[in-house]
């Protein structure tokens, strides 16, 4: 058993999933599961922390810690693992995770085990697995010497926990002390889209040129919706001008491995495998039975895409309904 | 000795003086670049291409009919400079003209000088004409070009008037000899004017003619009419075969503290000549597929913003204070402009002054990427790809080979096992291993190899990137790690005789691989295909009865001179008919994926392979036949955007000729 302390992710009032992922696994080995809430105005999200396993949610809350910046992050997040004792610190690997961690590192003066897919809690310390040569192996990581173990968790890895309602936590308000801080972020200016990034989801439904417009993407965002997935979208769907470049999913856009993957329309170009084929799962959705996508798929469907989109959202919503 | 004697000493003093001066100074802009210039071998042949492109203006000639009012104006020059010589020389020392070659051969001259100042003034005529009406775009708006036709044709005009005063003065004076000249003395003579007011006219328009002509000497030096001096001698540097290979790093030198080029000095006194003798023509922009399709780079500016970069740093670089000088990139010269080159060639391939363009970028690429790590941010992929898996595609090592599984092709190390003779190794290549596609052609290439009864093997898992795709973009240790690992491999098995799909792989084993100790004897599989044809181990016997437009690659035609090869490869397919595109062979455009583009997003402007597929489409063939990979891909995806994969098929040479043939 050891004293956790999980930093909670939160975007628009909202916290991250890969949060509870991290507390419910520390909760579920039995540690004694403390987390960190750091912002401004958000107090009320520290009682579904304790719904997924925290015992106690320290709240820090702030003007200078309103919008996220690496530099407040990693002030409290060290301040507080120091005066807790924490013998293990945990944040998402996620894109603030990867900024503000190494940092925390650096001013505890301990090592961090990024990019986890496995934690193995041993006594007051755990063992970690993390992925190396792209994938091709897993490497088995543990900590040497004194000090708070860290470590940034990939999103999805662990599996979030069910909440349960009859839990609570203590909330701890505590007064954060930030420091003079160097930089001091005005206004964050927002892309458009309100789904999780196709980097983060674990499910990305994507499309390619066949769907011939951008607003024939409306029907596979509807389709996403239902089950919280992000949309992708291939480089040809992109250079057609039908989604921004940000969703676009392959070797010259991002690499995502979600534990499900469904290509609607998408023939597989060697571009666009590079940037999808170490999906969990992935599903096909094409009308040229010779596409390549299909010689990588798990499930594949030869047929048009917008006779089976809604089909398959009813599914969706069936197994929702469940 | 009359006035004009100290007169013209204290003028042409002056004026060759200072015209000297600033000569001295661009040799020692020039001296002060600290690149390495690789030595100039091969004495007879750049003699031979100086005489070709200089005094026949060969590469000049090859676009008309500005080439041929070039021509004319060229030739005029150097026929009146013996005039002009004549007039310096009789004008220090009366009698030291050139009569003295004879009564007739000195009217030879005479004549020869007055035809040609005519054609200068009508060379300069279209010049203008084209210029200012025609318009051009690659010509542009030039307050430089303007002066110097002002220039030329005020000469010309001077010389016309000079000698018709001078024959109404004179009379009798060589005017049978000169016929313009003679047309224009009728003209004046209806002025009326006395004799000694001809003569003094006469004197009067010398003395303007050379004026003109030791004001253009002090004006040459800082215009791009430059070329007069620096262009014959960069005629003789020039890169002389077709097939060049980059410079190669010597990562073993510990004394480099740095790579590629940051600032102009860190380029070559080659660099520097090759600013001197752009005469801003615009053919190198003509074709650019990068500046036509709006893309910030034009080869023409780039050389331009280099020769203003050196001329703005010129104390520091006199002085050789290199840390003063101020950097490559700036608001002229941005990253966009060096990565979007293609490195297609068209630009060297177009340069009638021999520039080279491509060296230039490939420089300034390398100190981006080795030494500030600039790159754009999906290249980082690319490279990690390489450094893990020897792939720019991130798929395992391990599968190389997993093409062939089903094909009972053997391997190299299977080969030299049961020590089968082996005709050939065939070089498979990234996108024929990985890419469902390209793996297509490769299996049809297989096919043809095998009806031709040869005996062939693979390297399998052992075969590598060749590096290619990480030496364009600039990562010269990347590439050499790749391209020595495969030698090894090669030297190992003893290989002498390589064929591959890939005209990049070509390109590289064939040209740059030497320079590592691997020399082989390499082939593109259209040559290829097209010896096994002619050799008749083939014979294309099935019908196909389609329209095939050609598209050439760039490192199989402006690279390698391979043009003829897959065209008659093409040409054999029964009741085939071949049409070309409005640009083809060296004046073809690339498909957008050269240079490393292929792993690069192209967000600024049109994207190229569509205006590659546009062209395609125009010749309404039913199949764009490609002998390259990369190509493949970006003019599938051209065709597809279109909306014309129903219609307009692309393929594979190898696939063309293995549908069509039988065992």
């Amino acid at each position: 058993m050891a004293k956790v302390l999980v930093v909670a992710e939160h975007r628009d009032g909202r916290l991250k999933k890969s949060t509870f992922e991290l507390i419910g696994a520390s909760s579920a080995a039995g540690n004694e599961t403390h987390a960190v809430l750091l912002g401004d105005g958000v107090a009320d999200l520290a009682k579904e922390l304790g719904t997924y396993g925290a015992g106690k949610v320290h709240v820090a809350q702030g003007p200078a810690l309103k919008f996220y910046t690496a530099e407040a992050y990693s002030k409290v997040v060290s301040d507080l693992a120091k005066s807790l004792g924490s013998e293990i610190v945990l944040a998402s690997h996620t894109p603030t995770g990867r900024d503000f961690m190494p940092r925390v590192a650096a001013k505890l003066g301990v090592g961090l085990a990024s990019d986890c897919t496995q934690l193995a809690f041993e006594g007051s310390s755990i063992k970690v697995r993390r992925p190396i040569y792209s994938g091709k192996a897993t490497a088995e990581v543990e900590f040497v010497g004194a000090g708070p173990r860290l470590a940034t968790v990939r999103p999805n890895a662990l599996g979030a926990p069910k909440a349960d309602a009859s839990k609570a936590a203590e909330v701890i308000n505590i007064t954060p002390d930030v420091g003079t801080l160097k930089t001091k972020v005005l206004e964050v200016v927002k892309g458009q889209s309100a789904r999780p990034d196709v980097t983060e989801a674990s499910i990305v439904i994507s499309g390619g040129r066949s769907l011939k417009s951008a607003e024939n993407f409306k029907l596979l965002e509807d389709l996403a919706d239902t089950v919280g997935a992000a949309v992708g979208a291939s480089r040809a769907a992109v250079d057609a001008g039908f989604r921004p470049h940000r969703d676009q999913v392959g070797q010259t856009g991002k690499v995502v491995s979600p534990s499900l993957y469904m290509a609607f329309g998408i023939s597989g170009a060697i571009q666009h495998l590079a940037g999808m084929r170490t999906s969990k799962t992935i599903v096909a959705i094409n009308t040229d039975a010779e596409a390549p996508i299909f010689q990588l798929a798990d499930y594949g469907v030869v047929g048009d895409l917008f006779a089976l989109v809604p089909l398959i959202k009813e599914e969706f919503k069936k197994i929702k309904e469940h | 000795m009359t006035w004009q004697t100290p007169l013209f000493l204290l003028v042409a003093g002056a004026a060759f003086g200072y015209s000297g001066y600033r000569f001295s100074i661009l040799v020692r802009l020039m001296k002060a670049h600290q690149g390495k210039v690789s030595p100039f071998e091969e004495i007879g042949a750049r003699i031979a291409t100086a005489i070709a492109n200089v005094l026949g203006q060969k590469a000049v000639l090859k676009k008309n009919p500005i080439g041929i009012a070039h021509t004319m104006i060229f030739w005029g020059f150097l026929v009146i400079t013996i005039g002009t010589l004549e007039q310096f020389v009789s004008t220090l020392y009366e009698p030291a003209n050139f009569e003295f070659i004879g009564q007739t051969a000195y009217m030879g001259l005479m004549f020869l000088q007055d035809i040609f100042t005519a054609f200068v003034l009508f060379g300069v005529g279209y010049a203008c004409y084209r210029r200012f009406i025609i318009r051009p775009e690659g010509v542009g708006k030039s307050r430089d070009a303007n002066i110097v036709l002002a220039f030329t044709a005020s000469l010309m005009v001077a010389i016309f008037l000079m000698n018709g005063f001078h024959i109404l003065g004179r009379d009798p004076f060589y005017q049978n000899a000169m016929p313009f000249s003679h047309a224009i003395a009728k003209m004046l003579g209806a002025l009326n004017f006395s004799e000694s007011t001809n003569l003094a006219l006469g004197t009067f328009f010398k003395w303007v003619h050379m004026f003109i002509v030791l004001g253009f000497a002090v004006y040459i030096p800082s215009s791009k009419h430059l070329h007069i001096v620096a262009a014959g001698p960069n005629t003789f540097l020039r890169t002389l075969p077709r097939e060049k290979a980059m410079k190669p790093i010597n990562f073993e030198d510990e004394s480099v503290t740095q790579y590629g080029a940051a600032k102009v000095t860190d380029l070559g006194w080659k660099d520097a000549l090759d600013y001197y003798s752009c005469t801003e023509c615009g053919r190198c922009q003509d074709l650019c597929p990068a500046h036509n399709t709006q893309k910030p780079l034009t080869p023409k500016m780039l050389i331009i913003d280099l020769k203003e970069n050196l001329y703005r740093n010129k104390q520091a670089v006199l002085n050789q204070k290199y840390d003063e000088v101020t950097p490559i990139i700036d608001e002229n010269v941005t990253e966009d402009v060096i990565w979007a080159c293609t490195s297609c060639r068209a630009c060297e391939i177009a340069c009638p002054v021999f520039i080279g363009h491509t060296d230039k970028i490939y420089d300034i690429r390398r100190n981006l990427v080795m030494m500030e790590s600039k790159f754009p941010a999906e290249v980082q992929t690319v490279f990690k790809n390489m450094e893990t898996n020897a792939s720019p595609w991130a798929f395992a090592a391990s599968d190389r080979a997993n093409w062939a599984q089903d094909l009972s092709i053997k391997t190299m190390a299977e080969a030299e096992a049961d020590k089968t003779n082996l005709d050939v190794l065939l070089w498979v290549g990234c996108a024929g291993s990985y890419d469902d596609r390209n793996k297509k052609v490769l299996r049809a290439f297989a096919s043809i190899l095998k009806k031709a009864g040869l005996k062939f093997a693979i390297l399998g898992n052992e075969e590598q990137c060749t590096g290619d795709p990480a030496r364009r973009i600039g990562n010269e240790y990347l590439y050499q790690t790749l391209a020595k690992t495969n030698i090894e491999t090669l030297n190992r098995y003893n290989v002498k005789k390589i064929v591959t799909a890939c005209p990049h792989c070509f390109n590289t084993i064939k040209n740059e691989y030497k320079d590592f100790g691997g020399n082989y004897e390499v082939f593109h599989h259209s040559q290829f295909i097209a010896r096994l044809i002619s050799e008749g181990k083939i014979k294309p016997s099935k019908s196909f009865d389609e329209t095939v437009t050609f598209h050439d690659s760039c490192y199989l035609g402006r690279w390698n001179n391979v043009y003829e090869e897959p065209r008659a490869v093409i040409a054999s397919l029964p009741s085939t008919r071949m049409v070309e595109m409005k640009s083809n062979h060296d004046q073809s455009m690339c498909c957008g994926a050269g240079g490393g583009r292929m792993w690069m997003e192209e967000k600024i402007g049109k994207r190229i392979n569509i205006a590659r597929v546009e062209q395609a489409l125009e010749t309404k063939a039913g199949v764009v036949a490609s002998s390259c990979p990369f190509c493949m891909t970006m003019l599938t995806d051209g065709v597809k955007s279109k909306d014309m994969q129903d219609k307009v098929r692309v393929l594979d040479i190898a696939e063309l000729i293995d549908q069509s043939t039988s065992r």
